[in-house]
């Protein structure tokens, strides 16, 4: 007999959940917002920005070529590469600047941290799949382009339970 | 004719009645590993398990990037408990190379791991349920993940990996209203556990499955040198945030969850209540936080540790974790030993699976919280 009473209260707490909101993410119509704009890091203090690592900006204008950022991912997952760029930057005598290969890249964020100059951040663009492995690779050009995002979805908690939006 | 064999090999006398086989190595649950059966009808006669399908070197790999290049790495072989498994190895590196950690990172690197613990502990349980085809029990802590993941992510800006543990520290500050958020989202995480109790833990169907199936003795449970949940679950006192108390953990208020029965039931509900005291040590460790302070200790670059070894553990979803890293005057490691929950209670499996049915062989096997990526390394 407590055993039947078991299954039925047990059946009873899941039909319950039929008036309860649904949970589930409707990606991609709704995307989860993140909190900033990304992680960031300040080589004055030594502690970064919270903010989600997707993909890196590059800012030519602050960039030196120094490839402490190259050095860094050399042990991680060797996605850095230093590329020639056609640009004339007086603090950039070489004219290097890192490209990265999202084929490789953990997002770890670790180059991140490495880059002394507030040259390198990350983004929160995250959608970065594409039919070629070529086409994974990142150029300066391409990681200086601020991506365009709209993210508005929060998890909300009300007496019905928790729900996206 | 006789052949000569190898030393060590012998022939197997084969038995009509019994029948050999193969659980895995393709994936049984949670990651490739093989389970050697042999049955006998429907009675486990024995079983032999097999690991080692997932060797990733980790330790080798260790020993070629300095300090902070092994971080992303070593989370590697759990995914979903990555601040634990990085936990003793920055607690090591920073007793090797005198590092004082700031207060505040102390209290954020404990509710990481609290929240990252949970996030194990979730996964563990929403598997479990689709072992026993319970698939209630896989959607809703499955479903319910999605809120620590959501904090953690908020907190180290990655859903899995987080990578924000570090020697020294952790790699950012808690963003605005943190607090406030992960406070309503941990309540009401908290109402939702109740919720678990009549759907699976008091649901006869589960309890007829486990309740006094692959019974571990007290005994038993030591001398295997059994780890975690299963140690717990026959009736040991033993958790390493108890007993050897790491970071803040001693000024944190909460219980060790001991059970006495040792089968399969305990072992699937000593998890369970200890998410209950996570939720309690994240709330706790919120009240008890200092508001503002710096949160990581800045390093030189390439920090080399001197001739010295040390040992440091913690207790993880699996049990103790321990790294044994040992320096040379160099920016990177000797040697990095990882000594993990996850193989040390694969040992049972043989005396716990004996003369069990085959059915139940699934609640056994997952019930000894054994994550083979993490066991092989
Ligand atoms: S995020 Fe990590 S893996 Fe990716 S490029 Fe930077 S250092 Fe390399
Ligand atoms: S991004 Fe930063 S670390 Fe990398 S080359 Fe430029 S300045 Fe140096």
């Amino acid at each position: 007999m407590s055993n039947v009473i078991g299954i039925i209260r047990a059946l009873n707490s899941g039909v319950k959940h039929l008036a309860v909101k649904r949970f589930t993410l409707r990606y991609p119509e709704q995307k989860l917002k993140f909190v900033g704009d990304g992680f960031q890091f300040n080589p004055e203090t030594g502690v970064g920005i919270a903010g989600l690592r997707g993909r890196h900006i590059l800012f030519h204008e602050h960039c030196t070529g120094c490839q402490l950022c190259s050095v860094a991912c050399e042990g991680i997952a060797e996605a850095i590469s230093m590329v020639k760029v056609h640009e004339t930057w007086k603090h950039n005598k070489k004219a290097i600047m890192p490209q990265i290969d999202y084929g490789k890249c953990v997002f770890c964020g670790l180059c991140v941290d490495a880059c002394p100059f507030y040259a390198l951040y990350m983004t929160n663009d995250y959608e970065l799949s594409s039919f070629t492995k070529s086409a994974l690779i990142y150029t300066p050009a391409q990681l200086a382009i601020k991506p365009k995002i709209s993210q508005d979805v929060e998890i909300k908690i009300d007496d019905r339970g928790a729900s996206h939006g | 004719m006789t052949t000569q064999l190898p030393p060590g090999m012998n022939i197997e006398t084969v038995d009509d009645k019994i029948m050999t086989l193969n659980v895995g190595p393709q994936h049984p649950g949670s990651g490739h590993m093989r389970l050697i059966i042999k049955v006998d009808g429907d009675y486990i006669v024995s079983c032999d398990p097999d690991p080692g399908y997932v060797h990733r070197g980790e330790e080798k790999m260790a020993e070629y990037r300095n300090y902070i290049q092994n971080i992303p790495h070593l989370e590697r072989p759990v995914i979903h408990d990555s601040s634990n498994i990085l936990y003793p190895y920055c607690l090591g590196v920073e007793e090797l190379l005198g590092i004082e950690v700031p207060e505040r990172a102390k209290y954020i690197r404990v509710i990481a791991a609290e929240l990252n613990r949970c996030i194990y502990i979730l996964y563990w349980l929403a598997i479990y349920g689709i072992f026993l085809g319970h698939s209630t029990m896989f959607m809703w802590p499955a479903g319910d993940r999605e809120l620590f993941i959501d904090l953690l992510e908020a907190m180290s800006g990655a859903r899995v990996t987080h990578a924000y543990l570090v020697p020294g520290g952790v790699r950012n500050d808690l963003p605005s209203n943190f607090e406030e958020r992960c406070l309503r989202q941990v309540e009401y995480f908290e109402k939702r556990l109740k919720e678990y109790e009549a759907v699976f833990y008091q649901n006869p169907l589960l309890k007829a499955r486990t309740e006094g199936s692959g019974i571990l003795s007290r005994t038993d449970a030591i001398r295997l040198g059994t780890t975690g949940s299963v140690l717990r679950a026959s009736g040991v006192d033993f958790d390493v945030r108890k007993k050897e108390p790491y970071d803040v953990y001693e000024n944190l208020d909460f219980q060790t969850i001991v059970m006495k029965e040792g089968d399969s039931y305990a072992r699937s509900r000593v998890p369970y209540l200890e998410m209950f005291e996570s939720c309690r040590i994240i709330k706790d460790a919120l009240r008890k936080m200092p508001k503002s302070g710096s949160v990581r200790t800045k390093l030189k670059p390439n920090p080399k540790g001197g001739n010295d070894e040390v040992y440091r553990r913690i207790e993880s979803g699996r049990g103790a974790i321990g790294y044994y890293i040992v320096s040379n005057n160099r920016p990177e490691p000797y040697r990095v030993k990882i000594s993990v929950g996850s193989f040390r209670n694969l040992i049972c499996m043989p005396y716990l699976l004996k003369g069990e049915k085959l059915g139940n062989m699934p609640a056994v096997y997952w019930g000894l919280n054994y994550w083979p990526v993490e066991a092989d390394r």
